[in-house]
């Protein structure tokens, strides 16, 4: 159980993290994987240094287990395992060395310490590995390294920050399945840039922007709750682009035009928000017949999280 | 295991996977070897006494001793490795003790291996063994002091270049600090007051043979304030 309530932390003059609250209940059933989502500098690496107790807040509250960041730090960095951004190791250590270390601290011993670090470093893939020096070691098995590091002590709340930076494509997957399996029965917090592992492994994603909620719940809650927008996708022969960028706001109910692209032999693809009302796409088709445009295409969309994402990351830019 | 075992095994592995520990070593032995038989002719000064050996210490800690702590922290925070270091469960005092113990073993080991020295010279002549114990003692007490600054300058350093030269330069500052006394004419309360700063005074002071307990505990107080600073810096590196 994670606690932040109105979590704020400055830097200098900077304020990275401006006014922030969210809760992450585990819940007794299983695990929740939880997403922290956002551009670059909008303060998820801070908020996740202020959960594992590196960085002190500089106001508000934030508590893992009803333990308190400021008084309780050393309980709370028992229970919780984290992977930092980058996945930090110590390259002139093995792999053996570095767990070895690792399992130490978390006052791991004899029968357990060997079980929990072979469990480790076979659910990270690192068989192979384990006796190289981590300095020869490639990115992506660092990055495995550091994940191991995080998970050997089975902790209830594990905590990533960008945990499929570096990786190449195989290896994400990989990473994410083992995300995916570990919160299935733990409580799972993750920063990310890429809206793809969002979808893929959270169940609830918190969106972020300078330093500031834009938006949380599931995929499919923020999704229908875009301010009760519809989006429409639209072909259309007969007039130009810039023609069409003119005319389609003559649309009873319009709202904004997200893009226009050539489709080739005449056509415009056009996507566009509207209005949440019954007859948008007849709306759509009169105004297309009144303008004596040819409709090829047309449906309605789900906004997906990247529409929603840029949306809500670009309006604080008055863009 | 505890959490000071924990950090000062990893700290030993680290020295010793890496040539900083061997290069030292052999630095430190080659050259107090060199400096005792060929640069102050022990054998031609007709004096059974292993003085000369253990007083040109402190002038080889001040740049020894940077050398094997300039990493402790500096080298943490460019790896980034300092956030997972503080973010396991340890308290900031256990890492700092751990960290401080394994620089620690690092230079009792090197003083160990130099103890051939006085045991291969001991044919010469009446050595008085206490007096060589109470030196071992003091070079022991000197070193723990220096490796305490050493590591709280590597603590506020950025990176280990700036952690070696800043802390060759105060090294060389607080043992040398003595001798501004006898250079200049200094009123007499000043000199008393630098020369109770200077390690290198209190250090003399100790491989005269006579351990007073003044001179011991003044070296455990600089331990002990040191690594306390250094504990410090990192709760306030929390706040930053």
């Amino acid at each position: 159980m994670v606690v932040v309530e109105d979590l704020r932390k400055s830097y200098g003059t900077f304020e990275a993290v401006k006014g922030v609250s969210f809760s992450v209940s585990g819940g007794e059933a299983g695990g929740e994987i939880v997403g922290l989502l956002g551009p670059n500098g909008a303060g998820k690496t801070t908020i996740i240094k202020i959960l594992t107790c590196y960085h002190y807040p500089t106001s508000g509250r934030a508590s893992v287990d009803s333990l308190d960041v400021y008084e309780d730090a050393l309980a709370i960095k028992k229970r919780v395992g984290y992977l930092p951004e980058n996945a930090p190791v110590y390259q002139d250590l093995t792999v053996a060395e570095y767990l070895d270390f690792i399992a130490n601290a978390r006052n791991l011993a004899g029968g357990l310490k060997k079980e929990r670090t072979d469990w480790a470093v076979h659910e990270c893939g690192l068989e192979k590995m384990y006796y190289r020096g981590i300095d020869t070691l490639s990115k992506g098995y660092r990055q495995r390294v550091g994940l191991a590091q995080a998970i050997i002590h089975d902790p209830e709340i594990l905590i990533l920050d960008e945990p499929t930076t570096g990786l190449d494509p195989n290896q994400i997957i990989e990473i994410r399945e083992l995300i995916r399996r570990l919160g299935e029965k733990k409580t799972v917090i993750l920063s990310t840039h890429i809206l793809q592992e969002v979808e893929a492994v959270c169940s609830r994603v918190l969106i972020l922007n300078e330093g500031r909620i834009a938006a949380q719940g599931t995929v499919e809650e923020i999704t229908k709750g875009m301010k009760g927008e519809v989006l429409f996708h639209a072909t259309l022969k007969g007039a130009d682009a810039d023609s069409l960028k003119a005319g389609l706001p003559e649309i009873p109910g319009f709202r904004k035009l997200l893009s226009a692209t050539a489709a080739g032999a005449g056509a415009v693809s056009v996507k566009f928000s509207m209005d949440p009302v019954d007859d948008g796409g007849e709306r759509i088709f009169d105004w297309a017949v009144g303008r004596r445009l040819k409709l090829l295409e047309l449906a309605q969309e789900r906004f997906s999280l990247e529409d929603i994402f840029v949306k809500l990351t670009h309006e604080g830019d008055g863009k | 295991m505890t959490p000071t075992t924990a950090v000062f095994r990893k700290e030993l592995k680290s020295y010793f996977n890496s040539p900083i520990a061997y290069i030292a070593t052999l630095f430190f032995l080659v050259f107090s070897s060199v400096w005792f038989f060929y640069i102050q002719h022990f054998f031609a000064s007709n004096s059974a006494s292993m003085r000369v050996f253990f007083s040109v210490m402190p002038t080889i800690f001040t740049v020894l001793v940077p050398a094997l702590t300039m990493r402790s922290w500096a080298e943490e925070k460019r790896m980034g490795t300092a956030e997972l270091l503080l973010t396991l469960p340890f308290r900031e005092r256990d890492v700092v003790i751990g960290k401080f113990l394994a620089t620690f073993s690092l230079l009792a080991i090197m003083l160990a291996l130099t103890i051939p020295v006085p045991f291969s010279v001991s044919a010469f002549g009446h050595f008085d063994p206490g007096q060589i114990v109470g030196e071992y003692l003091g070079i022991l007490l000197l070193g723990a002091a220096a490796i305490a600054i050493g590591q709280f300058i590597s603590s506020v350093s950025s990176n280990q270049i700036s952690a070696f030269i800043f802390g060759v330069i105060v090294l060389i500052a607080i043992t040398m600090v003595s001798q501004a006394a006898s250079i200049f004419n200094l009123p007499v309360w000043f000199a008393a007051v630098l020369n109770y700063l200077s390690l290198g005074y209190h250090f003399e002071s100790l491989i005269k043979g006579v351990v007073d307990t003044r001179d011991v505990l003044y070296f455990l107080v600089a331990v002990t304030l040191f690594l306390y600073l250094n504990t410090k810096v990192l709760v306030f590196k929390k706040w930053r």
